[in-house]
This record gives structure tokens, C-alpha cells and sequence, in this order.
């Protein structure tokens, strides 16, 4: 394979390198900075997007949160209503069952004595 | 050592992009695609970079994926060798420094009506003086498969020769050897 007959020496010498085009390598250099550029804008892009995703997901959660909270503070609010509500009727029942007492007491008393 | 090279693209491109260039030119016949092939190939080199270990494997993966990008824009183009040479002369022609020899611009016209598989073979070891086992790493290619292309594609290109070159050698010169 290594001694070469003339029509190999031909063909060598036919297949040189050929010379670049003019300008290819400027070329080249240019399509890899636009490349490098682009791929750096894609990455900002990329976290603006989940820079912004997050702040979504934030603003949902603080509202669900905040929503959760007042639901809870109104609840207990309510209980607190109800059972003050609850206290005051207890007490009026008190104090109606303590006349209605007081009352089958006198009529008592006056049967007694006719 | 291979660890410590830092590779510089920009030197890279400045010291293969003839080899890329014209392999890629031998293999598709089509000035205009060759270039857009180097430049395919030192993109991909470009991301690569981290990979290579030294320059000797850089001008390995250069040789290898400028014959791998030809290969597949052929196969894209499906178009024969012949057709793009007439496209070569008729659209794209080489400036006056980059015109080879009559018979050298007859040899290449030649070589582009071989199969695409002894073209390649040829294309490496006559452009780029690679042994048959350096071909076969390039191209990925049991050694059996290279050397007989290397014979066919051989073969082949001289009996074309000798029915088309008739003016450009002497008698016998094109056989010799054979």
C-alpha cells in the first residue's frame, strides 16, 4: 500500500488541499458568535420565564394562603359569636326559670293558707 | 499532556479549513455545499471542544465528521456526482487560485462518478495520504471494507482514466503499476 505506481503519484498530486474560499473563516467566526449570542438570549429567555413562573406561583399561593387564614379567622369569629349568643340565652333562661320558681312557690304558699 | 491542551477554534479553523474545505468539495463535487459543510463542521466542533484531547485528535473529528456531514448531504441531495460537477463548472466556479490542473480537475471530475464509499477511501488517502487502518477509524469501517474499496474505487478510477485521459497521459502511465 505504501509504494505508489505512477497513476497513484498522479492522483496525489491531482488531490491537494485545495485553499479555503476567501472569507470562509471570517464566516465561520461570525456564525459562531450569532450561535453563542442566540443561545445566551434562549437561556436568559429561559430563566425570565421561570423567573416569572415563580413569581406566579407565589402570588397564587399567598393569595390561597391568605384566603385559608381569613376563612379560619372568620370561623372562629362566628364560634365565638355563637357562643356568646348561647351564653346570653342560657342566661335569660336562668333567669326566667328562677321566676317561674319563685312563682309556683307563691302560689303554693297561698293555697296552703286558704 | 492531552489533558492540558487548551484548544483555540479560531487557530483550528485557520489550520483545517482547507483540509475540511476540499474534503467535503472531492466528496459532494458541489463548491457551494462544501462550504456550507465546513462551516456545519466547525460549528459542531465548536461544541465539542471540552471533547478533543490535542490536535491530533482534533484533526481526527475534523476528518471524521467533515466525510460523515458529505456523506449525509449527498444522501439528502440524492443527486450523482455528475450532475453536481456540471452544477461546479456552471454556478459555482473556483476562483482562479483554487483551479487545479487540467488533468487534475479530470481526475476529480472522474472520481465523483465512483460510488460513494470508494470515493471516500480515494478522497483520504490520496488527499490526505491516510493508511488504510487511519481510514478505517475515520470512517468507522471494518479494515476488510476499506481496503477493498480502496482496490475497486482504484481499479475503477484507472479504467475510466484510460478511456477518458487519453490526451492528458502517456500511453502506459495511466496503467502502470496496476
Amino acid at each position: 500500500m505504501d509504494e505508489m505506481d505512477p497513476f497513484e503519484s498522479k492522483l496525489r498530486e491531482a488531490f491537494v488541499r485545495r485553499p479555503a474560499p476567501p472569507g470562509l473563516k471570517r464566516r465561520i467566526l461570525d456564525e459562531r458568535a450569532r450561535l453563542k449570542k442566540e443561545r445566551r438570549r434562549r437561556t436568559i429567555m429561559v430563566w425570565q420565564r421561570l423567573a416569572a413562573g415563580f413569581a406566579i406561583a407565589a402570588v397564587l399561593g399567598g393569595g390561597l394562603t391568605w384566603r385559608h387564614v381569613e376563612e379560619e379567622r372568620r370561623g372562629k369569629a362566628a364560634r365565638q359569636e355563637v357562643l356568646t349568643a348561647l351564653r346570653i340565652t342560657n342566661q335569660a333562661l336562668d333567669r326566667i326559670q328562677a321566676r317561674l320558681a319563685a312563682s309556683d312557690r307563691d302560689d303554693h304558699a297561698t293555697g296552703e293558707r286558704q | 499532556m492531552a489533558h492540558d491542551w487548551q484548544p483555540d477554534f479560531e487557530r483550528l479553523v485557520g489550520e483545517h479549513q482547507s483540509m475540511v474545505f476540499s474534503l467535503a468539495w472531492r466528496m459532494t463535487g458541489d463548491r457551494g455545499l462544501a462550504e456550507e459543510i465546513a462551516q456545519d463542521t466547525f460549528l459542531a466542533l465548536d461544541k465539542n471542544l471540552s471533547k478533543l484531547q490535542g490536535p491530533e485528535h482534533a484533526l481526527f473529528w475534523l476528518r471524521r465528521v467533515a466525510m460523515s456531514r458529505s456523506a449525509d448531504a449527498l444522501r439528502r441531495r440524492k443527486v450523482r456526482g455528475v450532475d453536481l460537477w456540471i452544477e461546479i463548472e456552471e454556478n459555482h466556479g473556483a476562483q482562479p487560485e483554487e483551479r487545479s490542473s487540467p488533468l487534475g480537475a479530470r481526475l476529480e471530475q472522474l472520481m465523483t462518478t465512483l460510488p460513494e464509499p470508494q470515493r471516500a477511501v480515494l478522497v483520504l488517502r490520496y488527499q490526505e495520504d491516510l493508511t488504510p487502518e487511519e481510514i478505517a477509524a475515520t470512517l468507522e469501517a471494518p479494515l476488510a471494507t476499506v481496503k477493498s474499496n480502496l482496490q475497486r474505487g482504484l481499479k475503477l478510477l484507472r479504467a475510466k482514466a484510460e478511456c477518458n485521459l487519453k490526451d492528458y497521459m502517456r500511453p502506459g502511465q495511466v496503467l502502470g503499476g496496476a
